[in-house]
């Protein structure tokens, strides 16, 4: 909302030259988004916070100005000279929907000449953005903008009857709108209808069918009070912002409507000629008491901590409006009409404060009752998680959590997959955003699509986040970690083979396996598995105790084509609400080994499609309770290794934790183990 | 047979040190080994001489002829080295890198800059003993609205446009709602504070996005004051933007709190805006089963992206959410 200084000015003395005045009102609480200068005056462009109708106009505004010197602001007068006739001779007025509409005044101004403006306020207005139209439309924008209520001017010979009603709009009921928008009504829009048809909707914008003409002789003025809740519901259903709704919807001074009304009417009268007929027709069926407040005077310095002098309070409240009775250290306050967000001691200790000055308010380290500070659990395990993945070289990547059901048919879903099950927003903004996500896959496939789009090839990324699903009648959220690598892992790679530099399955399984290990969760099982986002011979799942916490491997040459990536790129999922409970983050001492470990290489030919995790399974239960370790170090493939096999090479590390163990006790073991191997696997064993 | 001084000692010393110092060659070195430390070279025919030497002068003799071999040996053995690495093809020189060649250096992972951020934030007021909380992003329209004193239609509703997901269930638009959550139950004094993710009905642009993130804080007890507010405030920003950060309070409107403030600080010339504040509403106390009566609250809600993209510089906050690598690993 605009205001000029000039404007300003006839209501209060101003002191301050303009760039003082743009910083003096943010300390009163009106935030100034701009400052426009117009020779030597200045439009400021405020910002007015939602529950402040009554700084929608200049008065307000110079009521604040006003009161930071402890002083009143002088209200504009409004007294036209009126005619003998009266108004109601020639006017009916009926309110049918009372609650909606507190206040309705109608003024009859007789014999005007509707022409421009006097260019002093053509210009006012203008510099406040309002386009001029004629002197009676603008005289009703003038006092809107002078003192915060609007109006609207209807040429009283195109209202049937003389009449306004105002009702709730009939079914299919129509109205060409002061925009040239033909509008079709519905019953939940308060409209002011003359005897026949619907003429305005309340509060928000006039009709066509009764608007001021060059040729109006005669003009019907209404100044109401709408219901905010209702205006505010209208707009945004109609999608019609207007300078009206924007005030009524705050809320205007219902107590002040007749005088504003008279200030318009005396306005006309001067801009416009004519004679305004006696007698403003009022329908105000239940004034409302103005708002009376306690305050004990000590309420004050215990919500601010400083003690404000309570003679200074009371000049504060004064100079706002309010009348004060004065007890010992207990204060009545009796609020101003205009003030309705004013109703409790709290709201008068802001304006002793914002007036006092909040810079005044000193700066204090709370003294309370202390608790140790803490983490939630949760919280802290996402820092670990996160700094395990960093340390093992992912970068963090952070996407948005609102999606779209089509990006799943790109991980090749199937129809029933339990991710097609989305949370969809009820009012979505954009078409890329009108469901909550379910996986966090296509965000993080989305990122590597910008990179290598951008040459950015070697990525290593994870994220930590949510996802959303539907759970009865509510939403299940997930947290969730997604991991993607593709490219170098190495930088300096000269002479180092492929196999370690780039990416690779292996490169994602250990990032899994650095994690596990760092959340010490032992007995992970990962099996090879279809997996529809990932390759068919390169995917795995993930699981403990038999619950799967993810999927992991290559990503599916099609899905990578989907995505404009190369074919290497390898994807993990986990679910950290499975992970996270098995989690240990106390660990406790082992002791450390104080006898030599003796260790055995042991090489054995075995068929292809055995997996790894059996024959490393076997080699520990066969190994018994001296194995302490086993470690792959050599996979070979070809001569004179036979087809379909390879040689699969263990460094195996025996240990006892009481004594030095002897050849034989070894010897034995691996004994067993070869015995197992052969039997089970038929293993050659190689020496 | 002569009787050996210490003296001559010395003097055979020196003259051997020089000898294999001196040696120009593997060969000449070996000669010059063999002539001191040989089956028949010198030391050999002085220890020959031990035991022509009176009783009394046998062991401390044999002791000097010890440490003299010993010092001999490791001056051979010292300049065999060197001459190894110095002849070339042979030897240690053999085994040369080229020291320039480019490192092998695993790609170091990065933490996003806006989870970075809130962490520092959390790391802050963990020191001012609050406690981390976590909360939903899903949230209840009581929770969200109702019980921080935003009735159906109250008019700030407007600026937290919101995405709904059902008739009473939202995307939280704020974190100040895990306050109204977590004040449920509990006795003061608390001071919590929570961060995440938060949603408005907003299109994407270079200022928004329908996500961001908040940090949210409260501090509710017997005595707490607008001037605890600023306090705890001000160390914040002094903590996080350095102590000669230039901020202020300004009054300001928001449901839930009264008096409310605003803090922005000071940055490349102009105001920005940091955090809403104030004193929490004694409805949403009364609603939250505190008694306004007794205890008074102070609450704030701390933006993170935007002072994000003011502190480091980034002029688009969709930059946040696209990703770069090349972008992140400036961080």
């Amino acid at each position: 909302m605009k205001v000029l200084l000039s404007w300003l000015k006839e209501y209060v003395d101003i002191g301050h030259g303009i760039d003082e005045l743009g910083e003096r009102l943010p300390m009163l609480g009106i935030g100034v988004d701009s400052i426009e200068r117009v020779r030597d005056d200045a439009a400021f462009d405020l910002e007015v916070a939602a529950n402040r109708g009554d700084l929608m106009c200049h008065l307000g505004v110079a009521r604040e100005l006003a009161a930071a010197t402890r002083i009143a602001a002088r209200p504009p007068a409004g007294n036209p000279r009126t005619d003998s006739t009266t108004a109601s001779d020639f006017v009916r007025v009926e309110v049918r929907e009372p609650a909606l509409c507190p206040r309705f005044t109608a003024a009859l101004i007789v014999d005007v000449k509707v022409g421009p403006s006097p260019e002093w306020m053509a210009r006012r207005l203008e510099a406040c953005g309002v386009r001029s139209i004629n002197n009676v439309v603008d005289v009703t924008n003038y006092v809107m903008l002078e003192l915060g209520q609007p109006m609207h001017a209807f040429d009283y010979d195109l209202v049937q009857d003389g009449r306004l009603v105002v009702r709730l709009a009939a079914p299919g009921e129509r109205l060409t709108t002061l925009d040239g928008v033909d509008r079709s009504l519905d019953p939940q829009t308060l409209v002011v209808a003359d005897a026949g048809r619907a003429a305005g909707i309340a509060g928000i914008i006039g009709g066509a069918n009764t608007e001021i003409r060059a040729s109006t002789r005669r003009v019907l003025l209404e100044a109401a009070s709408w219901h905010p809740p209702l205006i505010r519901r209208t707009g945004k259903r109609l999608g019609v912002r207007t300078e009206s709704g924007a005030r009524f919807e705050r809320g205007i001074d219902t107590g002040a409507v007749l005088s504003a009304s008279l200030r318009a009417q005396q306005l006309i009268q001067e801009v416009a000629g004519g004679r305004v007929l006696s007698g403003t027709l009022d329908v105000y069926p239940s004034p409302q008491p103005k708002h009376q407040v306690q305050m004990a005077w000590p309420s004050v310095a215990r919500l601010l901590g400083t003690a404000v002098a309570q003679a200074d309070g009371v000049a504060i409240l004064r100079s706002l409006g309010c009348e004060v009775q004065e007890g010992h250290a207990n204060l009545v306050v009796t609020v101003p009409s205009f003030r309705r967000d004013v109703e409790r001691v709290e709201d008068l200790v802001e304006d002793v404060a914002r007036h006092y000055g909040y810079e005044r308010i000193p700066e204090h380290m709370p003294v309370e009752e202390t608790a140790l500070a803490s983490r939630a659990p949760v919280l802290e395990a996402e820092r670990i998680v996160r700094g395990v993945l960093i340390r093992a070289g992912l970068t963090e990547a952070l996407t948005v959590s609102l999606t779209t059901p089509a990006v799943l048919d790109g991980l090749r879903l199937p129809a029933d997959h339990p991710w097609r099950s989305m949370v969809p927003l009820r009012n979505p903004l954009i078409k890329d955003h009108t469901h909550l996500r379910t996986t966090l896959l296509p965000g993080l496939l989305q990122v590597a699509r910008v990179n290598v789009s951008r040459r950015v090839t070697d990525a290593q990324i994870f994220e930590l986040g949510r996802t959303f699903h539907p759970s009865g009648t509510s939403v299940a959220e997930r947290r969730r970690l997604a991991l993607l690598m593709t490219g170098r892992v190495l930088r300096g790679a000269w002479n180092v083979p492929p196999e370690v530099a780039v990416a690779s399955y292996f490169h994602l399984k250990g990032a899994v396996e650095s994690l596990l290990h760092e959340l010490r969760v032992g007995g992970a099982v990962f099996a090879a598995a279809p997996v529809p986002w990932l390759h068919p011979a390169r995917g795995a799942t993930m699981s403990l105790d038999g619950r799967t916490v993810g999927t992991l491997g290559e990503l599916h040459p099609e899905v990578a084509a989907a995505y404009d990536l190369p074919s290497s790129v390898h994807v993990a999922e986990l679910d950290l609400e499975v992970l996270l409970p098995r989690a240990n983050f106390l660990p406790q001492f082992v002791p450390l080994p104080r006898f030599p470990a003796v260790r055995r290489d042991l090489a054995a030919i075995i068929a292809d499609d055995v997996p790894a995790a059996e024959v490393e399974r076997l080699i520990a239960e066969a190994g018994g309770s001296l194995l302490a370790s086993v470690e792959l170090f050599d996979v070979y493939t070809g001569p004179p290794v036979p087809a379909g096999h390879h040689n699969l090479a263990y460094a195996l590390s025996f240990r006892s934790s009481e004594r030095t163990l002897s050849a034989e006790e070894v010897d034995a073991a691996v004994r067993r183990i070869t015995e197992t191997l052969t039997r089970r696997l038929r293993a050659k064993i190689r020496r | 047979m002569t009787t050996s001084k210490p003296k001559d000692l010395d003097k055979i010393a020196r003259e051997a040190q020089r000898a294999i110092l001196d040696a120009a060659s593997l060969d000449a070195l070996e000669e010059a080994r063999r002539a001191y430390l040989g089956r028949r070279g010198l030391v050999a025919q002085l220890f020959d001489q031990v035991p022509s030497l009176p009783a009394a002068q046998r062991p401390q003799a044999g002791r000097q002829l010890n440490e003299l071999r010993d010092r001999l040996e490791r001056a051979v053995t010292r300049r065999r080295e060197e001459l190894q690495a110095a002849a070339p093809g042979t030897g240690l020189a053999a085994e040369a890198i080229d020291v320039t060649l480019p490192g092998r250096r695993i790609s170091l992972g990065r933490q996003h800059i806006l989870t970075r951020t809130l962490e520092e934030i959390e790391r802050i007021f963990f020191g001012m003993g609050f406690e981390i909380v976590d909360g939903t992003e899903v949230e209840t329209d009581e929770f969200n609205f109702e019980r921080l004193n935003m009735g159906r239609d109250h008019p700030a509703r407007d600026t937290q446009d919101s995405f709904y997901l059902a008739d009473d269930l939202l995307l939280r638009t704020h974190t100040t709602v895990v306050d109204a959550h977590v004040m449920v139950g509990r006795t003061p004094p608390m001071r919590v504070l929570s961060t995440g993710r938060c949603y408005r009905r907003d299109a994407p642009d270079a200022t928004h996005m329908p996500v961001f993130h908040q940090a949210d804080g409260f501090m509710v007890g017997e005595r707490i004051t607008m001037a605890d507010l600023k306090g705890v405030l001000a160390a914040f920003v002094r903590r996080m933007f350095g102590s000669e950060a230039v901020y202020r309070f300004v009054p300001s409107y928001f449901p839930f709190t009264e008096p409310s403030a605003e803090l922005a600080i000071w940055f490349n010339g102009r105001w920005l805006e940091l955090a809403g504040s104030g004193m929490f509403h004694p409805r949403v106390l009364e609603m939250a089963g505190i008694d306004p009566a007794r205890y008074t609250a102070f609450a704030f809600g701390l933006g993170v992206d935007r002072p994000a993209m003011v502190r480091y510089g980034i002029p688009d906050i969709r930059l946040f959410w696209d990703n770069d690598l090349r972008l992140l690993e400036q961080f």
